[in-house]
């Protein structure tokens, strides 16, 4: 039903097949350009205390503060370091903002539906972390792109829920 | 107050009056409950109010309240002319009460944008026999029965407009075929369709059929119309002619985007003007200014075509009184709050630090900055407040009716009803405050008068209710003569719930020991009463009061009552606070809450086996935390000498916490931390400071209770 | 039932028209001057109007200006109160001020736009229209 309505949505919009691909360690990754909101550069980052190890902290987006969230560490891969081609994706999904920080942006790769096939499932066996995240691949040029599907990316593990009812517990 | 849905001016107004009206008589009753009788000129009063409250509601055809007001000013229109003697007080304030309550009631629907439907049939019953054994009691009296209340039909009435909460808004854009022909004349069938409909529309081009190139622009850009009207989305699409349209978008929009929507379209907006000032001499003045309207007035000077309409006349536009969109004023808010920011950007720019700079004029212009900066923001707060008049009011109710149910003799004195507090929070104390003061009328004044005579008490309990405003900080306090708190049974009652383990009695302080009442499914009342101590209470009014940033002091003295204090902030919003340094990473302490500052040495701590650590201050032992290992934070100081403890304060307890440096101090605007990251504890959100950069603020309540829990 | 109606908005005119209708034989006006020439027209052929709902903005002359010449009117004649023209004033101008001086011209019933029909047949009936 969701995935409906997406697909409605996206159909409408005049972004429709339009991705925003950046690199990541050796991988393509592209994103529906209807999620961008901008690119920034790196900026001071106000670290979270006890925040989960992917979300790097808070920065300030002309006056409203927004989390960012490391992608490499979203994937459980080793940190890179940050260097000046180091940018932070803005995106706004269903109203919750979010900086994603990418080693390098590629560019806008026009993406058909036709030319998304599904990630390949290794008998249900989720080995790699990235996959979660993933929801196709797309050839363009001479390399494979991974589609993400934000609303995924941003969404918290249901360990928090879990973690809120014992809080619960401990106050009552 | 509730949202206006309703925004016809009249019955705004309306409103406006039989609530002050109501408002106003029920002082005069609660006032006067304990006399023997009403005086004359609170006859004449609540006759007056009652009158008005009839006549206006007669014209807008609100049957029940027109007949229960009637009825009531029947009552006192006897009471009036023929004065008679021992009327029954209590129960006739027990019906003015009653009256008022259904009253209120009635109006709250229509404040909320329904019929009022309630059945006064009960009331009226009652008000009736209470006439009739009135009117008996005059006749007994010897004294001669004055002509009956003539009532007059009204013969005008008010027809109140659709609430136009009912209206739907849509956006709707016909593209024709490139191939049609006359789009124009196309259109015009669809807009004279629509009028049906139709409670407003507009649409563009607006010159369809007077001018036949705006076929063109049709064609090209499409036919966009705006429309209000009661009928559903399939409603309208029936009466549209879809037979050569390419596509038809149609939006449902909401009544803000509607209104916005209006000047895309060319015609100004509507001014939403509800006075909500509660001074009646300024709304008075403002009254006589205004130039009367004559006939003549509303000519409309010609009219063209599509064009909104003109006034011949123009309308004189004085008010001595603006009211302004609650809404508004939030924006305004933060535009104060981002101008403090840029303000500090700008005085505290790194570009200031280079060496030589000769800041003179500078400095003279900062500070003239400065000063203007606070001042703004004072008149903004300002205008945010408003005194605790009306929340006390309802509490005076409040006594009264719980105090009658159980059969208690109360004495309720109000101090300080004029204190002023932030809109906002008054929206927040109501419910708590009205949960103390039941728990003090149910739990605090004794059962029973002979055991308060016997403890040299009067035999009429006292509640005495407090507001004083100190510091930044207002103080409500609710303060009654009663029994008090018994330790012995608050300690062993939580021991019975397992509230607080098998901790020793003498492990508590006094004050620990009342603290227990507020925690959650503690009620020390055995019996379950219908005011108070369903074992909800009291947690969920600490709650409420830490939701605004506030707190609960309990303080009680057994057999001479107790005193309840909601100490909280006078605002929300912007709050001053000092800027401190822990490793790379900036804090903010909220300065009301620091009581020092203080170098100590190594030798003044204490470890524990278990690693936790005390700090000795003047021979006393405070706990002791390390900010950068709570938060793990790299590159701060470890050792006591080279940093700085601050020695924090919240709800009566003290810790010590190691920073490295202050930064500054500085007015900081509390923003949440977006809700994205899980919340953390011990801190309450985060700021902005003078570089841009973002500080968190530390929550010192929740640190403390981090600390405990440990 | 006989009625007269001004209107110079013609979504307006057209839902009121509709509205009206209902009741009896309705009689549309688009400005004040030719609201008040019908309501002389229908004196002099002595079949005058039951009701009038007369819109406030409207060209030549206002609302109020053919109530009141409406209500002057009648007193010259010398027509008895009982049986002059009920008066529903009809529209958005809805502040007090408004309301209170249209009550002082000597309408009947004031209604604000968009009008909540049910209650306008109420006030009909409380006038003994209907």
């Amino acid at each position: 039903m969701a995935d409906e309505l997406k697909e409605e949505l996206l159909e409408e919009d005049a972004s429709k097949g339009k991705f925003m691909t950046f690199q990541t360690g050796r991988e393509y990754f592209g994103i529906s350009i209807s999620y961008v909101s901008e690119i920034i550069q790196m900026q001071p980052i106000t670290a979270i205390p006890e925040a989960e190890d992917y979300i790097k902290g808070l920065i300030n987006l002309r006056g409203k503060i927004i989390p960012v969230i490391d992608v490499r560490v979203r994937f459980k891969m080793e940190p890179a370091e940050y260097t000046d081609r180091t940018c932070i994706i803005v995106i706004d999904v269903k109203s919750t903002v979010i900086g994603l920080i990418v080693e390098k942006i590629a560019e806008v790769d026009d993406i058909m539906d036709e030319d998304v096939v599904p990630p390949p499932t290794l008998g249900g066996h989720r080995d790699n972390e990235k996959n979660k995240y993933v929801y196709g691949l797309a050839r363009t040029g001479d390399t494979m792109k991974l589609l993400l599907d934000p609303e995924k990316l941003i969404k918290q593990e249901d360990l928090d829920i879990l973690e809120d009812i014992q809080e619960d517990e401990q106050q009552a | 107050m509730a949202e206006e849905f309703n925004t016809d001016s009249m019955l705004s107004m309306f409103l406006y009056e039989s609530y002050q009206g109501l408002e106003k008589l029920e002082g005069i009753v609660l006032e006067k409950q304990d006399a023997d009788c009403f005086d004359d000129s609170d006859i004449n009063e609540i006759f007056r109010i009652m009158h008005t409250i009839k006549g206006s509601s007669a014209v807008l055809m609100y049957e029940n309240i027109k007949t229960a007001s009637h009825k009531l000013e029947d009552v006192f229109y006897y009471l009036r002319e023929s004065h008679p003697e021992d009327v029954p007080h209590m129960e006739l304030v027990e019906k003015v009460l009653a009256v008022s309550d259904f009253i209120t009631g009635e109006l709250d629907k229509i404040k909320a944008g329904s019929e009022p439907d309630g059945d006064e049939k009960k009331l009226v019953e009652d008000l009736d026999q209470f006439l009739a054994e009135l009117k008996g009691e005059i006749k007994k009296q010897g004294i001669r029965l004055p002509k009956a209340n003539k009532q007059e039909e009204p013969t005008q009435f008010y027809i109140t407009p659709v609430a136009e909460d009912d209206s739907h808004f849509y956006r709707i854009v016909i593209h024709y075929r490139s191939d049609t022909q006359m789009s124009n004349i196309r259109a015009y069938s669809a807009t004279y369709a629509l009028k049906e409909v139709a409670e407003d529309l507009l649409y563009t081009p607006e010159d369809i059929l007077s001018n036949e190139a705006s076929g063109d622009s049709i064609l090209a850009e499409g036919f966009h119309m705006l429309l209000q009207t009661k009928a559903s989305k399939d409603e309208v699409m029936e009466l549209i002619d879809s037979s050569e349209a390419e596509t038809i978008d149609f939006d449902e929009i909401n009544k803000t985007e509607y209104g916005k929507a209006l000047t895309e379209f060319g015609r100004e907006a509507p001014p939403i003007v509800i006075n909500l000032d509660d001074d009646k001499g300024g709304a008075k003045d403002d009254k006589k200014q205004q130039a009367p309207i004559a006939p003549g007035d509303y000519v409309v000077k010609s009219k063209e075509t599509g064009k909104g309409k003109t006034l011949a006349k123009n309308q004189p536009k004085q008010q001595a009184v603006i009211s302004v969109n609650v809404e508004k004023m939030d924006a305004l808010m933060d535009m104060i709050g981002e101008l403090v920011i840029a303000e500090a950007t700008v005085l505290q720019n790194p570009d200031l630090k280079v060496p030589g700079l000769d800041l003179t004029n500078f400095q003279k212009a900062a500070a003239q900055l400065a000063k203007n900066t606070t001042e703004l923001q004072d008149v903004i707060m300002s205008m945010r407040m408003m005194p605790l008049t009306n929340v006390f009011q309802k509490m005076r109710r409040i006594v009264f009716d719980t105090s009658r149910k159980l059969g208690k003799d109360i004495d309720f004195e109000v101090i300080g009803e004029n204190t002023e507090v932030d809109k906002n929070i008054i929206e927040h104390i109501s419910d708590p405050l009205m949960h103390l003061v039941r728990n003090s009328v149910d739990h605090g004044i004794e059962d029973n008068a002979d055991l308060r005579l016997a403890n040299g008490k009067k035999a009429k309990g006292k509640i005495t209710l407090e507001a004083k405003n100190e510091g930044g900080k207002v103080y409500i306090s609710v303060k009654d003569d009663g029994k008090g708190l018994n330790k012995e049974k608050l300690y062993n009652k939580a021991l019975e719930n397992g509230l607080i383990g098998d901790k020793l009695m003498s492990d508590f302080t006094e004050k620990e020991i009342f603290k227990f009442i507020t925690l959650p499914g503690f009620s020390t009342k055995e019996v379950v009463t219908e005011y108070s101590g369903r074992g909800v209470g009291m947690d969920v009014v600490v709650k409420n009061i830490q939701s605004i940033g506030g707190r609960l002091e309990i303080d009680s003295v057994e057999g001479q009552g107790s005193e309840m204090t909601l100490v909280i902030p006078l605002t929300l919003a912007i709050i001053s606070g000092i800027v401190i340094q822990v490793g790379e990473a900036p804090f903010v302490i909220e300065m009301a809450s620091i009581k020092e500052f203080i170098s100590v040495s190594e030798d003044a701590l204490i470890q524990e086996p278990s690693g936790e650590e005390y700090l000795v201050l003047r021979g006393d032992c405070f706990p002791f935390i390390r900010l950068c290992e709570k938060y793990d934070l790299p590159g701060a100081k470890t050792k006591l000498e080279d940093g700085i403890v601050v020695v924090v304060e919240h709800e009566g307890k003290q810790i010590c916490v190691l920073i490295d440096k202050i930064l500054q101090e500085q007015e900081i605007v509390v923003k949440p931390i977006p809700s994205y990251v899980k919340k953390v504890k011990g801190l309450s959100g985060c700021t902005q400071l003078g570089d841009g950069s973002i500080a968190l603020i530390l929550d010192v309540g929740g640190l403390m209770i981090e600390e405990e829990r440990r | 039932m006989k009625i007269l109606l001004a209107e110079d908005d013609f979504a307006s005119r057209k839902f009121m028209d509709k509205q009206l209708s209902q009741y009896g034989e309705c009689d549309v006006m688009v400005d004040g001057e030719e609201a008040v020439d019908a309501f002389m027209m229908a004196l002099d052929d002595g079949e005058p109007y039951d009701l009038a709902c007369l819109d406030v903005m409207m060209p030549v002359m206002d609302g109020y200006q053919v109530l009141k010449a409406i209500r002057d009117i009648e007193t010259q004649k010398g027509i008895p109160k009982s049986e002059r023209v009920k008066v529903i004033m009809t529209t958005a101008l809805n502040d007090e001020r408004n309301v209170k001086m249209a009550f002082e011209l000597g309408c009947e019933a004031y209604a604000g736009k968009p009008i909540d029909m049910e209650k306008f047949e109420k006030v009909l009936k409380k006038l003994e229209l209907i």
